[in-house]
C-alpha cells in the first residue's frame, strides 16, 4: 500500500515543474540570453574600431596602398551579401514551418522543412567562404587591419554558431528518418528553433550594423 | 538533456559506478560534485595562501631579495587569479551544488550530466593555469593583465598563454553552471514554492548565476582577442595597428564589476542562512534583502569604469562611474542594516558559523567604507593602484566572502557530512583568522595612503613603511596556521565529531528536514511548501539548549529503489568531454599543435553527442 | 568591559593597529600635499575619511551593542519574532543616500575644477614612460632629461603624459593624483607646487619585471633656481670641463696608461655651464636618497679617468642608445647630457656615485631586473667585455658631465 502510494506519488513527481515549462527551452533562453552579451561585446568592439584602421583595405570605401600605389576598392559586397541574408532569413521561415510539422505528426513535411532549413543554412555558410576566400584573394586577411580582425572575428563566430546550427538540423532530421519525430519531440525541435532564429537575428544586426550603415 | 532514444546497456554499467573511485568520476549526484567542488577549492586556498605567504615573505622589510622580481611578478599574478577563479567562486559553487536542490525541494539540478562537466572543466582549468609554475612560467602580468603588456610583443613567454587559456577554460566552467542553475531555480522548486518563499540563500544564488551568465561572455571575448592575437596575429590590441589600450580594459571591467559581486552575493547568502538560525527570529527585511540583490546586480554593470578613472575618460564620464557607484553603495549598505535587524531583539547564540557570519557584518563594513572613499574620482586618483585598493579588497573578499563562506562551511558541515566540527577548535580558528585578517589587512590602507604603491616586488627603506608591512607580513602567517588548523577540524571531525542528525542547529529551511548526510534522492517525497521557513512554526523557540544538539539514533534511510524513486544515471561522458577539451587546449599552447587540437576537438563532440543523445534517466514503465 | 576580559584584550588589540598610524614617519603621505590639487584632493580625501569613520563607529557600535545586549544567557527572553519594518527600511536607505550627496557634490566639483585647463603660463613638461623609465622633456626650454623631475615653487606646472611602450602611471604623491600613461594618447595633469621640496615620484600601473623599479625624483625649487635650473640644462654637456683660457688644467693619466689623446679646445665658461641649479646633494633629505643594495660581487673600487672614457664613449656601445648633446644620438635609452648633476641613477634607483655606475654600466639586469640595457661588463654575454678599467673611464667621464 505504502509502496504504491510512494509510487504514485513519484510518478507526478517525475515530471513536475514549477513552470509547467520544459527545463530545455529555459535552459536554451538563459544560453541565448548570455550568448546576447557574447555578440554584443564583439559587435561593440566592432563598432569601435570602425574608420580606426591604418590601412586598408576598408569596407566602404577604396584605399590606395602607399608602398605599391595599388587601388584597393570598398571590399564589402553589398549585393551578394544581401541574397545570403535573405536565404538565412527565409531559413527562419522554413524552421517554423518544420516546428508545426511536427507538432501536427506531419512526417513528410517535418523532413522537409528541416532539410530546407539545413540547406538555406548550409547555403548561407557557402556565401560566408565564399566572401571570406575572396576577402583574402583581394587583401584582407585576418591579421591585415583592425577591419580585418574584428570583421572576421564577429562573422566567423557567428558563422560558427550557423555551422553548430545545421549540424543540429542534420542531427533532428537523421533521427526524423531513424525513428521519426513526433508531437513528442516538438519541443526539442522548438528548442532548435529558438537557436537557429537567434542566430538569424544576430545576423540582422551584424548585416545592418557592418554592411548597411557606413 | 533530450530524452529521444534509450540504450539498453545503460543500466550495465550502473553497477560499476556505485562504489570507489568510479563513484566520484562518473557521478552526477550534485551532493558529490559539490563536494569536489569544495576540496578542490580548499586545495587551492592552500596554494593561493602559499603565494600570499611568500609575497609577503618578500615584502617583510624594505630591498628584500627573497625572490627575484620576475617570480614575485608570477607569485602575485596567480595570487589574484586563483583566488578569485580557483576559491571563492568554486566554494561558493561547492554550495550551489550541494544547498540549491536541498533548498528548494528539489531531487537534483536540472542538468546533472552538465552540473558534472562543469566540475571536471573547473579541474581542468586550475591545473592547467597551474601546470605554469612547473615550467617557472606562470602568468605574470597580474589577474586583470592588461594589454599592450599582456600583448605577444611585451610577454612573448608562455606565462600569459597560459594565463589566456585557463581563464577561457574556466569560464566554460562557470556558464555551464550559470544555465544550469537559472534553469533549476525557475523550474524545480518544490510545489508550494513561490520565489518569495526561497530561502535567501537560494536567491542570492539565483542573482549570482545571472551575472555569471552575462559577464563571462564579456570576458569570454575580451580574452578570445588575446588569445587570436598571441597566437594568430590578430590586431585587437596592436598599438600600431590603431588598436585602443582601453579596449582591454573596458571589457575586462565590464567583467570584472560584476565579477565582484558574483564573489560577495553567495557569502552574503550563507550569513543570511546563519544569522536568522543563532538569533532565533526570522531574516529582517527579506523581501528588501531580495529586491536590494537584484538592484545591486543591475546597477553592477554600469559601474565598471570606476576601475578607471586614473585612465583620462573625461570629466563626464567620470562624474557618471562616480555617481553610478556611490549609488550602488545603498543597496549594499541597507543590507548591513537588515543583518543588524536580525540580530537586533534575538536570543542570540554564538556557535562558531555564528562567530563568522557576524564577523562578515563587521569587516564588511570596513571594506564597504573604503569602496565609497574610492568612488570620488579626485580622491581615488590618490587612492587608487596603492596598497590603499588592496586593502579595501581584501576586507571585502577576506572579510566579506571568505567570512561568509567560513560561516557557511561550518553550518552546513553537519548536513554534508553528517558530523559536527569541534566548536573549541571553531572558536580558536575564528580568533585566530579575525585577528590575522585585521593584522595583515588594516595597516595596509596606511601604507596606501602613506603613498606605497601596489604589485610592487620590493620598496625602499626610509618611506615609513616598513612597520605596516611588517605586521601585515605576521598577520598573513597568522592566517596560514589559522586555516590549516580549519583543515584539521574539517578532516578529524569526519571521523570524531559528534553525529549530527537531521537538525543539529534547530534550523528553518527544508534541507534540515532530512538526514545527514542527505540520501542520494533528498526527499523521500517532495514537501509542499506554505513558508519561507517550513520547519519553525510560529516561533521558532529558544532552538536547541546545547550545541551540538544530542542526535537521537536514527535508522538508516530507505534507498531509492526501495522507495521507486528514478534517480539520474552516472557516467563517465562529462569527463570525457571536459578531457577533450583539454587536450584541445594543450594542443593549442603547444604550439599551436593542429592534430593535437582535432583530436582533443573530435574526443569534445562525439561524447558531447553520445551525452546528448543518451537519456538522463533508465526508461521506466 | 569589565566582565569580558576578552572584550578589552580585543579593544586594545584593535586599537593598537589603528593607533599604529599615528606619530608614524610618512614622507610620502598623500595628506599635507604641497600643490593646490593636493589640497583639494586632499579636503575632499578627509571629508570622506571622516565621515567613513562616522558610518563605521555607527555601524560597528550597533553590532557590538547587539551582539551583547542580545546574547543568549539564563533568564533573557525569547527572541522577538520581527520580519521587518517598512519605515525602518526607508529611513535607512534615505540618511545613506544623502550622505552620499555629500559626497557626491563636493566630487564632481573637484573633477571639473582639477581637470580644468591650465594656465597659459605654466610650465610645459612632456613625460614619456619607457619599461623602466621616465623621458622628461621641456619644450618651452628646448631640452630633455631622465628620471628627476625640477619643477618651479608656485607656477602651475601641466604635463602631456605619453607612453613609449605598455601603460604606466604618473604618480607623485605628495604632490597630487597619479594619471596613466596610454599607448597612443596624450593624457594631461597640471598642479602647482606651492612649497620649495624633495619628493618621490612613482611608476602606478603594473608594467613589467622591475615596475617597482620604474621611480623618479621631483625638486621643487625657487623661481631663481628654476633659472638656473633650465639654463644649465640647456647647454651642452660640460666636459671637457670648461676652464678660463688663463688657467688650463692637464688632465692626467693613470700610471702605466696610455697618454691621454689632445684634449678639444675648452669652451668658454659661462655662468650657466657651472651653476647646475640642481638641489644641493648634502641637503637631500633621506626619503629621496635610494637605500637599494648593490647585487652581491658587485662592489668595485677602479678609479676611472674622465678623459680616457670620454674618447672611449665615442665609439662604445653607449651611444647607440643615449644621447650626450652634441657627441651621441640615440634615443633608446635616457639622455645622459648631464647625468652627473643627477641625485639618482637607474630611475631612481640607486645613488649616482661612482660605484654604482660603474656596477650598472657593467651589468645593468642584475641591479634591475629585465633593463633593457645590456651587461657591458666581462663575461657577460652580451656585446660588452668592457674591461673594468674601460668601465670605470666612463663612469668618470659620466660622472663629469655634471
Amino acid at each position: 500500500m505504502a509502496t504504491a502510494a510512494l509510487a504514485d506519488a513519484h510518478a507526478g513527481e517525475h515530471h513536475y515543474t514549477s513552470t509547467g515549462l520544459n527545463s530545455n527551452k529555459i535552459a536554451i533562453w538563459a544560453f541565448i540570453g548570455s550568448e546576447c552579451f557574447f555578440f554584443a561585446s564583439l559587435i561593440s568592439t566592432y563598432l569601435i574600431y570602425k574608420g580606426k584602421s591604418v590601412v586598408g583595405p576598408f569596407p566602404h570605401e577604396a584605399w590606395t596602398n602607399p608602398a605599391t600605389g595599388k587601388v584597393m576598392p570598398a571590399i564589402l559586397n553589398i549585393p551578394v551579401t544581401s541574397m545570403s541574408t535573405f536565404v538565412l532569413l527565409m531559413s527562419s521561415l522554413f524552421m517554423v514551418l518544420a516546428h508545426a510539422a511536427v507538432v501536427r505528426g506531419d512526417r513528410k513535411y517535418s523532413k522537409i522543412w528541416l532539410l530546407a532549413t539545413a540547406l538555406a543554412g548550409a547555403t548561407f555558410l557557402g556565401f560566408q567562404a565564399f566572401e571570406f576566400t575572396s576577402f583574402v584573394h583581394e587583401g584582407l586577411g585576418l591579421t591585415t587591419n583592425l577591419f580585418g580582425s574584428t570583421f572576421f572575428v564577429l562573422t566567423g563566430f557567428h558563422g560558427a554558431h550557423v555551422t553548430a546550427g545545421v549540424l543540429w538540423l542534420v542531427t533532428l532530421l537523421f533521427i526524423d528518418y531513424k525513428r521519426g519525430l513526433g508531437p513528442r519531440d516538438a519541443i526539442n525541435v522548438d528548442i532548435c528553433a529558438l537557436y537557429w532564429h537567434f542566430v538569424d537575428v544576430v545576423w540582422i544586426a551584424i548585416f545592418a550594423l557592418v554592411y548597411l550603415i557606413r | 538533456m533530450a530524452t529521444i532514444v534509450a540504450p539498453p546497456s545503460v543500466a550495465r554499467h550502473q553497477a560499476r559506478y556505485e562504489t570507489g573511485i568510479w563513484s566520484w568520476l562518473a557521478t552526477t549526484d550534485h551532493k558529490r560534485i559539490g563536494k569536489l567542488y569544495l576540496y578542490t577549492s580548499l586545495l587551492w586556498f592552500f596554494v593561493g595562501g602559499l603565494e600570499a605567504l611568500l609575497i609577503r615573505t618578500q615584502l617583510w622589510g624594505p630591498n628584500g631579495r627573497f625572490v627575484t622580481a620576475e617570480t614575485y611578478n608570477q607569485l602575485f599574478t596567480m595570487h589574484g587569479t586563483t583566488m578569485v577563479f580557483l576559491v571563492i567562486m568554486p566554494f561558493s559553487a561547492a554550495f550551489f551544488n550541494f544547498l540549491i536542490p536541498l533548498q528548494i525541494g528539489a531531487r537534483d539540478v536540472a542538468f546533472p550530466r552538465l552540473n558534472a562537466f562543469s566540475y571536471w572543466v573547473f579541474l581542468l582549468g586550475g591545473v592547467f593555469m597551474n601546470v605554469s609554475w612547473l615550467l617557472h612560467a606562470a602568468p605574470d602580468a597580474g589577474w586583470f593583465g592588461y594589454a599592450p603588456l599582456t600583448t605577444k610583443a611585451y610577454a612573448p613567454g608562455i606565462n600569459i598563454d597560459f594565463w589566456v587559456l585557463g581563464l577561457q577554460i574556466l569560464g566554460l566552467s562557470s556558464l555551464a553552471a550559470a544555465f544550469n542553475f537559472i534553469t533549476t531555480i525557475i523550474n524545480l522548486r518544490a510545489p508550494g514554492m513561490d520565489f518569495m518563499k526561497m530561502p535567501v540563500f537560494t536567491w542570492m544564488s539565483f542573482v549570482t548565476q545571472f551575472l555569471l551568465a552575462l559577464s563571462f561572455p564579456i570576458i569570454t571575448v575580451a580574452v578570445t582577442f588575446l588569445m587570436l592575437d598571441r597566437f594568430y596575429g590578430t590586431n585587437f590590441y596592436t598599438i600600431a595597428a590603431g588598436a585602443d589600450p582601453l579596449l582591454w580594459q573596458h571589457l575586462f571591467w565590464l567583467f570584472g564589476h560584476p565579477e565582484v559581486y558574483i564573489l560577495i552575493l553567495p557569502a552574503f547568502g550563507l550569513v543570511s542562512e546563519v544569522l536568522p538560525i543563532f538569533s532565533r527570529k526570522p531574516l529582517f527585511g527579506y523581501s528588501v534583502m531580495v529586491y536590494s540583490a537584484m538592484v545591486i546586480a543591475f546597477l553592477g554593470f554600469g559601474v565598471w569604469a570606476h576601475h578607471m578613472f586614473a585612465v583620462g575618460m573625461g570629466r563626464v564620464a567620470d562624474s557618471a562611474f562616480a555617481i553610478m557607484t556611490m549609488l550602488i553603495g545603498i543597496p549594499t549598505g541597507v543590507k548591513i542594516f537588515n543583518w543588524i535587524g536580525t540580530l537586533w531583539g534575538g536570543r542570540l547564540r554564538f556557535t562558531t558559523a555564528m562567530k563568522f557570519a557576524i564577523a562578515l557584518i563587521a569587516l564588511f563594513t570596513i571594506g564597504g567604507i573604503s569602496g565609497v572613499m574610492h568612488s570620488s574620482p579626485p580622491s581615488d586618483l590618490q587612492q587608487t593602484d596603492s596598497y590603499f585598493i588592496v586593502a579595501h579588497f581584501h576586507y571585502v573578499l577576506f572579510g566579506g566572502s571568505m567570512m561568509g563562506l567560513f560561516a557557511g562551511l561550518y553550518f552546513y558541515y553537519p548536513k554534508i557530512t553528517g558530523r559536527l566540527m569541534s566548536e573549541k577548535i571553531g572558536t580558536v580558528h575564528f580568533w585566530m583568522t579575525f585577528i590575522g585578517m585585521n593584522l595583515t589587512f588594516f595597516p595596509m590602507h596606511f601604507l596606501g595612503l602613506n603613498g606605497m604603491p601596489r604589485r610592487t616586488w620590493t620598496y625602499d627603506a626610509n618611506q615609513g613603511w616598513e612597520m605596516s608591512n611588517q605586521m601585515a607580513t605576521v598577520g598573513a602567517y597568522l592566517l596560514g596556521a589559522a586555516t590549516l588548523l580549519f583543515a584539521y577540524n574539517w578532516f578529524s571531525s569526519m571521523k570524531k565529531g559528534p553525529v549530527a542528525g537531521n537538525d543539529p542547529w534547530g534550523a528553518a529551511t527544508l534541507e534540515w528536514s532530512i538526514p545527514s548526510p542527505p540520501p542520494d534522492y533528498n526527499f523521500a517525497v517532495i514537501p509542499t511548501v506554505t513558508s519561507r521557513t517550513p520547519l519553525w512554526g510560529a516561533d521558532p523557540g529558544p532552538g536547541p539548549v546545547t550545541y551540538p544538539a544530542p542526535a537521537g539514533n536514527a535508522a538508516p534511510p530507505k534507498t531509492a529503489a526501495q522507495l521507486h524513486i528514478t534517480m539520474p544515471t552516472a557516467t563517465i561522458k562529462p569527463l570525457i568531454a571536459a578531457l577533450g577539451l583539454g587536450v584541445m587546449f594543450t594542443g593549442l599552447i603547444w604550439h599551436k599543435n593542429m592534430p593535437v587540437m582535432l583530436a582533443g576537438a573530435a574526443i569534445f563532440v562525439a561524447s558531447l553527442y553520445n551525452w546528448l543523445l543518451t537519456p538522463l534517466e533508465p526508461e521506466h514503465h | 568591559m569589565n566582565r569580558h576580559p576578552r572584550a578589552r584584550w580585543a579593544l586594545a588589540a584593535a586599537l593598537a593597529i589603528v593607533l599604529s598610524a599615528c606619530n608614524q614617519y610618512a614622507p610620502d603621505t598623500i595628506f599635507g600635499a604641497h600643490s593646490q590639487f593636493g589640497h583639494d584632493v586632499d579636503q575632499l580625501t578627509r571629508r570622506l575619511l571622516y565621515m567613513g569613520i562616522a558610518v563605521f563607529v555607527l555601524v560597528e557600535t550597533a553590532l557590538i551593542f547587539a551582539v551583547f545586549k542580545f546574547r543568549a544567557r539564563p533568564g533573557a527572553p525569547p527572541a522577538v519574532q520581527t520580519h521587518g519594518n517598512a519605515t525602518l527600511e526607508i529611513t535607512w536607505t534615505i540618511i545613506p543616500a544623502v550622505i552620499l550627496a555629500f559626497i557626491a557634490v563636493p566630487s564632481i566639483q573637484t573633477i571639473f575644477r582639477t581637470q580644468s585647463e591650465p594656465p597659459a603660463d605654466a610650465l610645459q613638461i612632456e613625460v614619456i614612460g619607457h619599461q623602466w623609465w621616465w623621458e622628461f622633456k621641456y619644450p618651452q626650454y628646448n631640452f630633455t632629461t631622465a628620471n628627476e623631475l625640477y619643477v618651479e615653487s608656485g607656477r602651475p606646472v601641466a604635463f602631456a603624459l605619453k607612453t613609449q611602450d605598455v601603460l604606466h602611471s604618473f604618480w607623485i604623491p605628495q604632490l597630487s593624483g597619479k594619471r596613466d600613461l596610454i599607448s597612443n594618447r596624450t593624457n594631461h595633469l597640471w598642479f602647482t607646487p606651492d612649497s620649495i621640496g624633495a619628493y618621490n615620484g612613482f611608476c602606478a600601473e603594473f608594467c613589467g619585471a622591475s615596475h617597482a623599479n620604474m621611480r623618479f625624483k621631483v625638486f621643487a625649487v625657487s623661481a631663481a633656481q628654476f633659472a638656473e635650473y633650465v639654463a644649465h640644462q640647456q647647454t651642452g654637456p660640460v666636459y671637457p670641463v670648461p676652464v678660463d683660457s688663463a688657467t688650463a688644467v692637464k688632465t692626467t693619466a693613470a700610471k702605466g696608461a696610455k697618454p691621454a689623446p689632445a684634449p678639444a679646445p675648452a669652451p668658454a665658461l659661462t655662468a650657466a655651464m657651472t651653476n647646475t641649479g640642481t638641489w644641493p646633494l648634502d641637503q637631500l633629505p633621506k626619503h629621496v636618497i635610494p637605500a637599494t643594495p648593490l647585487p652581491p660581487g658587485s662592489v668595485d673600487t677602479v678609479a676611472g679617468d674622465a678623459a680616457r672614457g670620454a674618447a672611449f664613449f665615442k665609439t662604445a656601445a653607449c651611444i647607440g642608445c643615449h644621447t650626450v648633446k652634441g657627441v651621441s644620438f640615440g634615443v633608446i635609452g635616457p639622455n645622459l647630457t648631464h647625468i652627473g648633476s643627477r641625485t639618482t641613477i637607474a630611475s631612481g634607483l640607486y645613488p649616482n656615485d661612482h660605484a654604482h655606475l660603474v656596477a650598472w654600466i657593467k651589468n645593468a639586469p642584475a641591479m634591475k631586473p629585465g633593463s633593457q640595457m645590456m651587461a657591458l661588463g666581462m663575461g657577460a654575454a652580451a656585446a660588452g667585455g668592457y674591461t673594468d678599467q674601460q668601465i670605470a673611464d666612463i663612469a668618470a667621464y659620466l660622472s663629469a658631465l655634471k
